[in-house]
C-alpha cells in the first residue's frame, strides 16, 4: 500500500539523478579515451559483481512471468546487434544501467548484514560511474540520452512484486544475472565503439560548437 | 531366410533351427564349421555365456538332405553406456558445436540423437557426416541469461542410454590455439627471443570479440616455465633469456572476457642469439667446462663480453662485472 508508493517515489527521485547532462570536464578527453575509461569500468564492475553476488553456475530457478521490467534484456538477435548503430548501441547500454542502478538501490533494503549493505553501496556508486561514463560519451558525440523510465514499471498501486519473499529472492537472482550478461556485452559494445571513433573527428565536432 | 541377431555379452542364446521340430536332426556350423552336438538341445543350439569371439554366422541344416533350414548372424555386444557429451563454442560468437562418444564400445551399431533446447524453442543442430560424432548449432541471439540443454541418446539393439549437458551461453566459450607461431632469435643479443603467432582462424571476429594470449617458455633443461599474458598484440619478445640455450615456446588465447583459455598452441623451439666463438681454447673456458654438463652449451668467451680489446688468456683475470654476472647464472643453473 503506502510503502510501494514511497518506494516507486524513491525510485523516480534515484533513478532521475543520472539524466544530468555531461559535465565540461568531459570536453577534454576524446570520446576514445572516455570509451576506454567506460570499457574498463565494465570490467571492474565485472570483477566486483562476482565478488559481490558470487558465481553459482547450475542454479537455475524458476523465472516469475511477470510483465516486462524497466530493464531491457541484454539478449539481441546477432544480426541486429552487429548492425546497431553507434548512438543505439550507447543508449541500449544507459537505459540498460539506468534500470539496472534503480533496482540494485532498492534491493539494499533487504541486505541481511552491515558489511553486505556496505558492498552493495559501493558497487551502487561504481555503477552509477558507469552510468554517468556512457553519457559523456554519447554527450561527447552529440547524442541525446535517452529519457529513462523512472524505476519499477507502474502496476496498480498496492499490488506486490512478487508473491513471496523467496520468489522475490528467485527475481532478485535473475537480476542480478541479467546485470552480469549486460556487462559482458558491454564489453563487447565498446569494443566495437572503440574500433570506430576516432578521436579526430570529436575534437573537430567540440570545435565547432564553439568550445 | 538369413538375419542379424543381436545378444549381450555374457547371455545364454537358444537358437532355433527355423521352423523345424525340437526332435529334427540338424547339424549346425559356425562359420562353415560344425558344431559338436554338445551344444545341442535337441535341434536347438544352445551357447551359453557369449562372448565377443562368438559373433558369426550360424547355420542350420536338415540332417540327411543337408538342406539350409536356418541362416542368422550372431552380434554379440554390449547396450551403450552413458555417453560423454561435450560442447564448446571456438567461433564466438557463430555459434557453437557439440561432440559425443562412447566410454566403452559396443561392438555393435550405434545410433545417436541429439536435441539442443534453449528456453522454450528446439534448435536444430547440424550434424558431420559419418563417422564424426558431432554437429554444429548457429546462435540467433546472443547474451542470453536463458541456459542451453543438449540431451545426447544413443540406442543400439541391446538398449539405450543418455547424458544431458546444461550450460550457459559464456562459459563454453574456447578459442582454438593460435596459429603460426615463430620464435627467432634477435641478432646481436644474447638473451632476446623475438615470438609472433596469428589468431586461430576459427575466430570469426577479433575485431569485436578480441583475444588475449598467455605465453609460456622455459629452457629445454629446466621444467619450471615462465609466463607473461598479454591483452593485445599477436607478438611479444622475450628479454630474459638464458644465452646459449634453446628454449620451448607455446602460446595460448581466450577471449579478453568471457569463456576459457584454449589448449596450448604447437611448441617452437629457438635459442637466442649467440656470437661466433672465435678461439675455443682459452684459460677461461677450460676453467667452466669442466663443471657443464649438456653438450650443446657453449659458453661465450669472456674476454669478448667485457672488454673487445683484451688479450686472448686474460680473461680468467679481467675484472669485469659482465663477466661476473654470466658466472653467477651458468652456477646458479648447474648447482
Amino acid at each position: 500500500g503506502d510503502s510501494w508508493g514511497l518506494f516507486t517515489f524513491l525510485c523516480a527521485a534515484l533513478c532521475n539523478l543520472p539524466a544530468l547532462p555531461a559535465l565540461n570536464c568531459t570536453e577534454e578527453l576524446g570520446a576514445g579515451q572516455s570509451i576506454q575509461k567506460t570499457y574498463d569500468l565494465t570490467r571492474y564492475l565485472e570483477h566486483q559483481l562476482r565478488t559481490l553476488a558470487g558465481t553459482y553456475p547450475d542454479f537455475n530457478p524458476p523465472r516469475l512471468a511477470r510483465a516486462e521490467r524497466a530493464v531491457p534484456s541484454a539478449t539481441v538477435d546477432l544480426d541486429l546487434w552487429r548492425g546497431l548503430t553507434d548512438n543505439a548501441r550507447l543508449a541500449a547500454n544507459y537505459r540498460a544501467y539506468s534500470g539496472l542502478l534503480c533496482y540494485l538501490r532498492a534491493l539494499d533494503g533487504q541486505a541481511g548484514t552491515a558489511e553486505l549493505r556496505h558492498r552493495l553501496g559501493h558497487f551502487c556508486s561504481s555503477l552509477q560511474g558507469l552510468v554517468l561514463s556512457i553519457a559523456s560519451v554519447m554527450s561527447s558525440l552529440g547524442y541525446p540520452l535517452p529519457t529513462s523510465p523512472a524505476g519499477p514499471p507502474a502496476g496498480p498501486p498496492g499490488a506486490p512484486a512478487a508473491p513471496n519473499d523467496f520468489l522475490k529472492k528467485m527475481d532478485d537472482f535473475w537480476l542480478l544475472k541479467e546485470l552480469q550478461t549486460w556487462l559482458w556485452r558491454s564489453a563487447k559494445d565498446f569494443n566495437r565503439l572503440k574500433k570506430k571513433v576516432p578521436p579526430a573527428v570529436v575534437t573537430l565536432r567540440l570545435e565547432a560548437r564553439g568550445f | 531366410d538369413s538375419h542379424i541377431q543381436y545378444e549381450r555379452v555374457g547371455a545364454d542364446v537358444t537358437m532355433k533351427c527355423g521352423s523345424m521340430d525340437w526332435d529334427a536332426a540338424v547339424t549346425w556350423t559356425a562359420n562353415g564349421t560344425d558344431i559338436d552336438e554338445s551344444h545341442l538341445n535337441g535341434s536347438y543350439l544352445i551357447l551359453k555365456k557369449v562372448d565377443l569371439t562368438q559373433s558369426g554366422q550360424y547355420s542350420c541344416y536338415e540332417g540327411s538332405s543337408w538342406h539350409l533350414k536356418y541362416q542368422t548372424y550372431l552380434r554379440v555386444g554390449t547396450p551403450p553406456r552413458e555417453p560423454l557429451l561435450m560442447c564448446r563454442s571456438n567461433n564466438y560468437p557463430k555459434g557453437f558445436y557439440c561432440s559425443w562418444h562412447l566410454p566403452t564400445p559396443t561392438y555393435i551399431p550405434n545410433s545417436f540423437n541429439i536435441s539442443v533446447i534453449h528456453g522454450t524453442r528446439e534448435m536444430v543442430c547440424e550434424k558431420d557426416v559419418f563417422p564424426k560424432n558431432r554437429c554444429h548449432i548457429r546462435y540467433l541471439q546472443l547474451f542470453s541469461t536463458v541456459k542451453y540443454k543438449v540431451t545426447l541418446t544413443v540406442t543400439n539393439a541391446l538398449g539405450k542410454n543418455s547424458t544431458t549437458l546444461t550450460f550457459d551461453e559464456f562459459t563454453i566459450v574456447k578459442p582454438d590455439p593460435p596459429e603460426n607461431v615463430v620464435a627467432k632469435p634477435v641478432p646481436n643479443n644474447p638473451r632476446r627471443l623475438e615470438v609472433s603467432w596469428q589468431n586461430p582462424s576459427s575466430w570469426p571476429d577479433p575485431e569485436s570479440f578480441p583475444l588475449k594470449f598467455f605465453l609460456r617458455y622455459r629452457p629445454l633443461i629446466l621444467d619450471q616455465w615462465q609466463h607473461v599474458e598479454l591483452s593485445d598484440g599477436t607478438s611479444h619478445t622475450i628479454t630474459d633469456a638464458y644465452a646459449g640455450k634453446e628454449y620451448i615456446i607455446q602460446v595460448a588465447a581466450k577471449d579478453n572476457d568471457i569463456g576459457t583459455w584454449s589448449d596450448w598452441s604447437v611448441a617452437v623451439h629457438a635459442t637466442p642469439w649467440t656470437e661466433e666463438p672465435k678461439h675455443l681454447t682459452t684459460e677461461a673456458q677450460v676453467a667452466e667446462t669442466t663443471s657443464t654438463s649438456t653438450s650443446s652449451f657453449m659458453p661465450p668467451p669472456t674476454t669478448k663480453i667485457c672488454d673487445k680489446g683484451a688479450v686472448v688468456g686474460s680473461g680468467a683475470v679481467a675484472v669485469c662485472w659482465t663477466a661476473g654476472l654470466v658466472l653467477a647464472a651458468y652456477g646458479v643453473l648447474f648447482i
